[in-house]
């Protein structure tokens, strides 16, 4: 027994920022889905999207969303820095490592840590980009016709994309819920659809002709 | 069919001599029918540099001590067949243990400080009689104990796991397997919350991110992957419990 640890009420601290890590990773997979539906409404038509993004605005969503979305990446972000290699020595003991024992898995890690970090960066402009420009068909296609935004976007996407399949691969992984490689091949294809839809909703609103404008 | 010509890159370091910087250096010896590294490295230490130090105690499988990287990949030297490896061999020290030399580490004392954190014993009030005659146990439970046990202790799930290699306390797999053992085991009378204090934490299973480099590491076969998710479900529910 040592001092800190009899004066530490809680033990259960630890399983529990497990489980912060766990929710809060989940429900960024349900919302970076759900959000990946809403915009590929497009692809139904402009009045689809429209409607959608009149709705948003009418029950003013899109700051609830922000706000909402905001503290489930701080609870995100609080709960993956401790098992980060957050040293610079330890930085390079797990690429080091990683190079040496070249095992996928420990690489899909580190690139996590990187995609993670990139989405943060990303996400940020994104979501200052939305909340002060608004979102109706005429703002979002002028958006992605600035090319340095479409690349921006293409960006986001691949990143958040891989995020999150290798995040859920390591939670269905770790519970032990489904055998590993089968698991493998379902997450990739779910990633290639999402891609897919993703850059076919890219493609859509790069060649859109906006008639009449949306609801803003 | 005129034998291959196999070529080792093997990692020099004498922690005794730091002045002599880590390097690889390079043998070249003939390989032989059915011929294993174990074989293999005698060879060169005999051969060509008897300063070479590795280890190896049983060269069966049976008893854990030569682990290392063989081209990046973590399993025992004795079992390893040159046949099955392309002429050009790389090795390297199980990382994550003290190097104490070349290809030699001391898993040692890490497995014994593991024992101790995980009080890897069954904890029970009975007092032992030796005249009475031994409980039975029920076959499906023993073997699946069993499946647990057959752990040799090589280290090579700990060499590879990158938490164990930026977190000096973490139990790696081999522990979390350990402490499996003892939660099937129906003589040790720890209750969940008992096992929650060992193993419920960061240094335990909380610790594990889940890259399974050890579940494909391990020579022996033990299976990892669904010890350390057991654990992590009873773990969970014991957390759940706990107030
Ligand atoms: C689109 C947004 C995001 C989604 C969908 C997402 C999803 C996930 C999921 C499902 C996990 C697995 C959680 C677990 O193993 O318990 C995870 C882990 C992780 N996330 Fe995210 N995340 C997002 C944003 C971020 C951001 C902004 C960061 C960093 C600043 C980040 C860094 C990480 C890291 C480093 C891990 C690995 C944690 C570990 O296993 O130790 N993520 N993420
Ligand atoms: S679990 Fe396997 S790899 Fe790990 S120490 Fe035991 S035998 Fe070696
Ligand atoms: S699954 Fe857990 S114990 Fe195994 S190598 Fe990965 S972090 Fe280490
Ligand atoms: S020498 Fe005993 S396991 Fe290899």
């Amino acid at each position: 027994m040592y001092l800190q640890k009899a004066l530490t009420k809680s033990i259960r601290t630890d399983f529990i920022v497990e489980m912060v890590q766990m929710v809060s990773g989940l429900l960024l997979v349900l919302f970076l889905w759900t959000h990946m539906v809403f915009v590929a409404s497009i692809l139904l038509g402009q009045s689809s999207f429209g409607a959608l993004a009149g709705f948003m605005d009418k029950y003013e969503l899109l700051p609830v969303t922000v706000v909402v979305l905001i503290f489930i990446f701080a609870a995100h972000i609080g709960a993956i820095m401790r098992h980060l290699p957050a040293r610079w020595a330890e930085q390079k003991v797990a690429w080091r490592h990683a190079k040496m024992i070249r095992h996928k898995d420990t690489w899909s890690w580190l690139f996590q840590i990187v995609t993670g970090f990139g989405i943060l960066l990303f996400a940020f402009i994104h979501i200052v980009a939305v909340t002060y420009g608004g979102i109706s068909v005429s703002l979002s296609k002028g958006r992605i016709d600035n090319p340095g935004f479409l690349i921006f976007y293409a960006i986001l996407l691949l990143m958040s994309e891989y995020h999150a399949s290798v995040g859920l691969y390591r939670i269905f992984v770790k519970w032990g819920f489904v055998n590993r490689h089968r698991l493998d091949r379902v997450l990739g294809v779910v990633t290639l659809l999402m891609l897919v839809i993703g850059f076919v909703t890219l493609g859509v609103f790069l060649t859109l002709k906006v008639a009449g404008g949306g609801v803003a | 069919m005129s034998p291959r010509e196999l070529t080792f890159h093997i990692f020099r370091y004498d922690p005794e001599t730091p002045e002599v910087k880590p390097h690889t250096q390079t043998f070249k010896i003939p390989e032989e029918p059915a011929m294993t590294l174990f074989v293999a490295l005698n060879k060169i230490r005999d051969e060509q540099d008897p300063t070479l130090k590795f280890d190896f105690v049983c060269r069966a499988s049976i008893c854990g001590s030569c682990g290392m990287l063989i081209n990046g990949k973590a399993s025992l030297a004795c079992k390893t067949l040159t046949k099955d490896l392309p002429s050009d061999i790389t090795l390297f020290p199980l990382p994550a243990f003290k190097l104490l030399g070349d290809l030699s580490v001391d898993t040692g004392t890490w497995f014994r400080d593991m024992s101790v954190r995980t009080e890897s014993w069954i904890h029970t009030d009975k007092v032992f009689d030796e005249t009475a005659q031994e409980e039975k146990m029920d076959d499906d439970l023993s073997l699946e104990i069993y499946e647990a046990e057959r752990c040799i202790e090589c280290g090579c799930c700990v060499g590879v796991c990158a938490t164990a290699n930026i977190r000096p306390n973490f139990i790696g797999a081999t522990g979390i397997n350990r402490v499996s053992r003892f939660m099937l085991d129906p003589r040790d009378k720890r209750d969940e919350q008992e096992y929650f204090e060992v193993v419920g934490n960061d240094d335990g299973i909380f610790g594990c991110v889940g890259l399974m480099a050890c579940d494909d590491s391990c020579p022996i076969g033990v299976p990892l992957r669904g010890q350390l998710a057991y654990v992590r479900r009873k773990m969970a529910v014991a957390g759940w419990h706990r107030k």
